[in-house]
């Protein structure tokens, strides 16, 4: 079945009325977990994974995808609006999109958005269609040292994502790979630092950190400040909508964010997080107006914003083509089609049509639901934020501890609040750059594990990270990126202080 | 928010609907409440479709609501202690393999449980065999000829393992301590997937994982199973060479993954009784045995008594295994 008729073969299923109900219906819960500070599509599709299991297993796949692309529609609204990041990909969307809330741009902010997330969902589903076999093959020329080659780079090139001078990118990034050796070891299942604390085994919790470090943080410097937290706001529809100007700067980025995305969510290696982080950094290096990046440029929204949908599409691909899930999530939908009893694996797409070719029109379909829910929805977030600020920050805070425990039902979630809330506070009133922690422990647990799976394999032989091609590529690519970066580094830093 | 949770509810209470209308629910006191099941692995994989599995039927058989919840981390300790600590009154089970019952509290300190006696088996849902698969060009066809081409590089063949002391990593250590082989093992961090791609791309020459993991790949043509690690032939894999019929090996040194379900020590002798019978019903029904023959499971269902020696079976194997892996430390 070539790929036009596949499609057309799917819309015939995704167009029942029950798939229709699951799409919508999932976009719909997805949105919502979305908005939701901690509370992801992880905890969303766990929720109606056993419900899941009622239905036939394409219906079932169709709303948990709902759900997942969803979310990242959803993920940036409060980032935006009140600077707590919905989960760590998030957390760059906040630089630029939380400064724009202050200027009294929220609206064109979470409209563009909206947009992005539609050019980044729909473009990665034409990538599922036409290249899932060709990215699985390429995706196995990838191993631990590969990745190694390629996470560490990725640490040094974000460590610099948020501007500053090196030491405020560099500090804090050690801080956070610092934070990320607590736990329980990948490799050995070793203890460290936990101090008897059973519940830190896992590690400290990704979301508990990023709420605490931007949220809680921000939430302090008001008060500290007396600050008014934005500009008034009005909920007028000609405020909604982004003018030509904001058109037109957000198309470039996020034609890019939608690439970086996809090849960033296909390769089974980097979290999404990284797209998004990747997405604005190749904005600061590309983008015309680069220089306002971090005061509030629309550049450093649409970007990341897209790259985020395109890269949890594109994670569908690892699944659909090889029936490998590479994160929690599609482990989530490969287990709702094994108590099916569909083996996945790499004839999924041949033996079942039905559900590859379903679920694929499905996400079209999905992705037009969430823009129509969307853009009306963009008023009624603005206009959150005329609720006064006496109300308005306990009732953040509210919900960031919610978010918090909802993790993984744990107290010491909730404790972890306030603590890295001072941190952060602290941090920020030194003039450091709180992005880079958040980097530093994504990618930290990685890059240890690559590496000494990487020597494992090679008996402690060092040589193995240059040897092969893929290897080489990445640690040129990484060198460029670097020697560029300080090339360009002067003037940036000009306009920076 | 308040609209997603009311029509979570909605859906969840339709779900359950059907279970409590069964004509199989009884008025007995036992339950009276939702039952919670704890899975102390992530949802997603096997252990997750086993567990929903039995609990869908479990429903029925008792006539209330299950609800489970996956409690994860530290190896599944945390889960399982949680079952283990919990108040004995039959409204807190959960699910429990054979690494975590007997081989953490071996190398973990702390524990709500040291021996089997420690908490109250109900029943023994299945066991998975390990499975030795290489890539589907590989010469390498049976377990002689993977023997064959260990002896004659020691040392240097790779088999990829879904993370150290898992169980198909201690199946391994097993195998090289019963047959003084030496595969060099390679704990993969990311679960089951990262050694099957490692096993595609050529990074290892061989992996060590189970039936739903890897029928795919052996589907498509992109692996072929070698060995399966228990006596007598594997239906779904005939062809793979069984090493438990093997001159150098007995059962005592093969090590399946066994899963169980536990409660905490002390329940009412007639709740225990109701959980013991209603298991085996839903073990031995035959939706239960087509759901194990799609995925691979070996049932053998057995009485608490009878999981209780076999735990303590287990346990004398891992002690001679770790002694072998830490001489030191014996």
């Amino acid at each position: 079945m070539d790929a036009f008729d596949g499609l057309l073969h799917g819309f015939a299923i995704a167009l029942t009325a029950q798939n229709l109900v699951a799409a919508f219906l999932g976009a719909l819960a997805g949105t919502l977990v979305g908005v939701l500070p901690g509370l992801g599509p992880l905890g969303g599709i766990a929720l109606i994974l056993p419900i899941t299991y009622s239905f036939d297993p394409t219906t079932g796949l169709i709303a948990m995808a709902g759900i997942f692309y969803g979310a990242m529609y959803g993920g940036s609204t409060t980032a935006i609006l009140i600077n707590v990041p919905g989960e760590a990909a998030s957390a760059i969307t906040c630089l630029d999109g939380y400064q724009l809330t202050r200027r009294g741009r929220a609206g064109a902010a979470l409209t563009i958005v909206a947009a992005g997330s539609f050019v980044g969902g729909t473009v990665a589903v034409l990538g599922i269609m036409w290249l899932s076999p060709a990215v699985s093959r390429a995706a196995l020329l990838f191993g631990p040292p590969e990745y190694f080659a390629m996470l560490l780079g990725g640490l040094l090139i974000f460590s610099r994502v948020s501007g500053g001078t090196l030491a405020a990118g560099l500090f804090p990034m050690a801080v956070g790979l610092l934070l990320a050796t607590v736990g329980q070891e990948a490799v050995t299942g070793e203890q460290r630092f936990i101090f008897g604390i059973n519940e830190l085994s896992p590690g400290f919790t990704l979301v508990a950190v990023v709420i605490g470090l931007f949220a809680v943080a921000e939430m302090m410097h008001l008060v500290a400040t007396r600050e008014q937290q934005v500009a008034p706001v009005s909920v007028r529809l000609a405020d909604m909508m982004p003018t030509r100007e904001e058109w037109r700067r957000s198309v470039a980025p996020m034609l890019r964010g939608t690439l970086v995305g996809f090849v960033m969510g296909a390769l089974p290696g980097p979290p999404s997080a990284m797209s998004s982080f990747a997405s604005y950094r190749l904005e600061q290096a590309v983008a015309r107006h680069r220089r306002e990046l971090g005061t509030g440029a629309i550049e450093g929204v649409a970007g990341p914003e897209t790259a985020n949908n395109a890269a949890a599409t594109a994670t569908l691909i690892p699944l659909l083509a090889m029936g490998i899930p590479f994160g929690a999530i599609t482990a989530l939908m490969l287990s709702s089609l094994m108590i099916h009893g569909i083996t996945p694996g790499p004839l999924l797409m041949r033996n079942y049509p039905d559900l590859f070719w379903g679920l694929v029109a499905s996400m079209y379909i999905g992705n037009v639901m969430l823009v129509i829910l969307n853009v009306p929805l963009v008023g009624v977030w603005v206009s959150l934020l005329r609720v006064p600020q006496y109300i308005f920050l306990p009732m953040i805070v509210l919900l960031t501890v919610i978010g918090a425990y909802s993790v993984n039902n744990s107290m010491l979630d909730v404790w972890l609040l306030p603590l890295i809330g001072c941190v952060g506070y602290v941090l920020n009133k030194l003039g450091f750059r709180l992005a880079p922690m958040v980097i530093g422990l994504v990618l930290g647990p990685l890059v240890e594990k690559h590496l000494r799976e990487a020597l494992i394999l090679s008996g402690g032989d060092l040589g193995t990270f240059w040897s092969s091609p893929v290897a080489v590529a990445t640690w040129a690519v990484v060198a460029v990126v670097l020697c560029l970066g300080f090339l360009l580094r002067p003037r940036e830093v000009a306009a920076d202080d | 928010m308040k609209t997603l949770t009311r029509r979570q509810f909605g859906l969840a209470a339709a779900a359950f609907a059907g279970a409590a209308a069964s004509p199989l629910a009884q008025a007995a006191g036992y339950p009276e409440r939702d039952i919670t099941f704890i899975n102390p692995w992530s949802p997603g994989g096997s252990t997750d479709a086993i567990v929903r599995q039995y609990a869908k039927q479990m429903e029925k058989v008792l006539g209330g609501s299950i609800v489970v919840q996956n409690l994860t981390g530290a190896s599944g300790t945390l889960g399982v202690g949680t079952v283990v600590r919990a108040r004995p009154d039959g409204y807190t089970i959960g699910y429990a393999g054979n690494g975590t019952l007997v081989y953490q509290p071996m190398v973990m300190k702390g524990l709500a449980w040291s021996r089997p006696d420690d908490l109250q088996p109900i029943a023994k849902l299945n066991s998975m065999p390990t499975l030795l698969a290489v890539r589907g060009d590989s010469p390498v066809r049976t377990w002689t000829d993977f023997v064959a081409q260990l002896r004659s590089r020691p040392g240097q063949v790779r088999v990829g393992v879904a993370g150290l002391r898992t169980s198909a990593d201690l199946e391994m250590q097993q195998v090289n301590m019963a047959a003084h082989l030496r595969m060099r093992i390679v704990p993969f961090t990311g679960g089951s997937g990262e050694s099957v791609l490692a096993l595609l791309g050529g990074r290892v020459e061989a992996m060590a994982g189970y039936t739903d993991g890897l029928r795919g790949h052996v589907d498509a043509g992109a692996m072929r199973i070698v060995a399966v690690f228990q006596k007598g032939r594997y239906e779904p894999f005939p062809d793979a060479s069984p090493v438990g019929d093997q001159p150098d090996f007995t059962s005592a040194t093969l090590l399946p993954a066994c899963n169980y379900v536990i409660g905490p020590r002390g329940m009412p002798p007639d709740v225990l009784d109701r959980l013991v019978t209603g298991s085996r019903q839903v073990v031995t029904s035959e939706e239960f045995k087509a759901f194990a023959q799609r995925g691979g499971l070996v049932l053998d269902p057995m009485a608490p008594d009878e999981v209780r020696s076999e735990l303590l079976r287990v346990a004398g194997t891992y002690e001679r295994l770790i002694r072998f892996l830490h001489p030191d430390k014996a």
